[in-house]
């Protein structure tokens, strides 16, 4: 499959200035600014084919909204290169702009005192989508998406899930190749999310679109994108079928402990690799092999009201690539 | 080189962005109306210049009161398509930029100044100033016995067009400073009163400040050199200039602008 997104070497460095607490430093500051660089994208490079849904995941400040800033030529990059459909994105050229769509969960495009049908139409006009093509889009995605009767609704009046639909809609209206989502499933009730995530990935079968994410919703990565890159102080750390994340872990199991009292963070440690404690609660990462034993001495010294011993998921596995690797 | 099918495409969603506008504006009916009840007033404050230049019977460096009349009536034409067409888009440029929206509008396929800058149109704001003004000029005209002939009418409206483009790059600049300031309310403070000194014949001003106005920010172009050319008394250096000016001023503002657009480091709000 062709590949659309090529990668080389991305770099975004941003300066900041460091100031300590007080007003006096508020004046030193005012002089001298102490000027430090952070590296938010780091010399990644990585491809993506024509067709794949892929998630890109790390945490706050990780450079995931950064590079997909890049790719989609919002920001030009400190160093090296990208491809994205034949062009470098940041050049901004007309005919790469036709083809593709951010759509960014905190962002509206929508005018907001106007019916969103008014904001498609200007979307139509923008991409000089033929009148035809136009109807024809409208109507699928409309009917799709269950939002035929809202097309003609004040945006302002809108729920925020009805809203992140028709924008959906109104960054679709040209069928672009390619797809980019900056969590759009931020602040969604659970059926509005599985609603987007269910529309996202019927529009990838249906009209073989890239699609790129990045949720802090660990559903929407599990049901969308079975490729995922893992970004860490703009770093890749994981690139890889979102399966094999975890096939390091094979021999590992969770086990998740709920305490009738208070415990101790220490008390925990010489069962495992402890992901999680807050008193009442805890998750520990064991071996497989000292499963047994592990368990019966949880029970005899500890205060357990209730235990399950699990594979390590997706969610898991990722979130103990990050703790291992912060 | 000028693309007519591009001009043509961008024409097409300006008047969208008209109709947007004046949609929008129209479902607050209160501020819609009392907008531009609140225009009209400040309108027929900023008439009581008019009735201060008859009554003291003014003259400037020859300009008889009937020619005064004149230059205001342009400023007050000006005045309307800066406030309708550039004003709310100037000042919603620091927010556009610092909110993060500028991003989403830097991935469509139209030219990014253009939908920036002529977004949001206001003409609640613009008619009333723009109708008192061309009656100003009309009566000006009349009373200071300038023929009407082609020459005339074509070059003044050739004017205005320079007008609009110069206001159009000198008022946006403070705006422009909105890519590396946090707050640009002082630049923009400067830019209103020099617009609003903008309203007489330049000659009223020492020497050093005309020239200043004429060729560092060429302000005194905008509603001076209309009325001067009907006049006949523009020379044919600054006719040359007054056509130049719109010009370079259009380049430095979009070299000016992709070059902020190549530092713009996005916001993540």
């Amino acid at each position: 499959m062709e590949q659309i997104i090529e990668v080389k070497q991305l770099t975004k460095a941003f300066t900041y200035y460091k100031k300590d607490t007080g007003i006096i430093h508020s004046f030193k500051n005012l002089i001298h600014r102490n000027t430090l660089t952070k590296m938010a994208v780091d010399h990644v490079s990585f491809s993506i084919r024509q067709g794949e849904m892929v998630g890109f995941l790390g945490p706050n400040g990780a450079g995931k909204s950064t590079t997909l800033k890049m790719l989609s030529g919002i920001l030009h990059p400190t160093g090296g290169s990208a491809t994205v459909m034949g062009y470098t994105p940041w050049k901004r050229h007309k005919d790469f702009k036709q083809q593709f769509s951010i759509v960014m969960g905190q962002k509206s495009q929508l005018w907001p005192d106007l019916p969103a049908a008014d904001s498609i139409y200007l979307n139509k006009c923008i991409y000089q989508v033929e009148q035809d093509s136009y109807q024809r889009t409208l109507d699928e995605l409309t009917e799709m998406l269950g939002v035929r009767d809202l097309l003609h609704v004040q945006v302002r009046r809108l729920s925020l899930g009805e809203r992140m639909k028709l924008e959906l809609i109104a960054s679709l209206i040209h069928r672009p190749k390619l797809l980019f989502l900056d969590e759009p499933t931020i602040g969604l009730d659970l059926l509005a999310q599985k609603a987007i995530r269910q529309f996202l990935r019927h529009y990838n079968e249906q009209t073989n679109a890239t699609i790129i994410l990045t949720s802090h919703y660990m559903k929407d990565i599990e049901d969308l994108c079975p490729r995922v890159i893992l970004i860490q102080g703009g770093r890749i750390t994981y690139d890889g079928e979102l399966q094999q994340v975890n096939a390091e872990y094979g021999d590992k199991r969770i086990m998740k402990l709920q305490f009738h009292e208070h415990v101790e963070g220490a008390r925990l440690l010489p069962f495992g690799n402890v992901l999680h404690h807050d008193g009442t609660t805890a998750v520990i990462e064991l071996d497989s092999a000292n499963i047994a034993d592990s368990s019966r001495q949880l029970l005899e010294l500890l205060p357990v009201s209730d235990m399950l011993i699990a594979e390590i998921g997706a969610e898991e596995g990722i979130e103990a690539l990050f703790q291992r690797q912060s | 080189m000028i693309h007519w099918s591009e001009v043509k495409r961008h024409l097409h969603i300006l008047r969208l962005f008209v109709k947007y506008s004046l949609m929008s504006q129209m479902e607050y009916r209160f501020n819609f109306i009392t907008g531009i009840v609140a225009e009209v007033a400040f309108l027929i404050a900023k008439l009581l210049y008019v009735l201060l230049v008859f009554k003291t019977n003014l003259h400037i460096d020859g300009l008889s009161p009937d020619v005064i009349l004149m230059f205001l009536g342009v400023h007050f034409v000006f005045t309307g398509i800066y406030m309708g067409f550039f004003f709310q888009n100037f000042l919603l440029l620091g927010q556009t930029i610092r909110g993060g929206a500028l991003d989403m509008m830097m991935t469509k396929p139209i030219s990014l100044q253009f939908l920036v800058s002529l977004r949001h149109i206001d003409l609640g704001m613009a008619f009333p100033n723009v109708i008192t003004g061309i009656v100003l000029i009309t009566k000006g005209w009349n009373a200071s016995s300038i023929m009407w002939t082609w020459e005339t009418v074509v070059g003044f409206i050739v004017f205005l067009l320079v007008g609009v483009i110069l206001t159009y790059c000198l008022m946006i600049i403070p705006s422009l400073l909105s890519f590396w300031l946090l707050d640009t309310s002082a630049a923009a403070e400067i830019s209103y009163a020099l617009w609003d000194a903008n309203n007489m014949p330049a000659s009223l001003y020492h020497r050093a400040i005309q020239h200043i106005g004429t060729f560092i920010l060429p302000f005194f172009l905008i509603t001076n050199y209309g009325p001067l050319f009907v006049l006949g008394k523009l020379s044919a250096l600054q006719l040359i200039w007054a056509l130049a000016a719109p010009v370079l001023f259009f380049f430095l503002i979009r070299t000016v602008w992709k070059y902020a657009l190549r530092q713009y480091n996005s916001s993540s709000l």
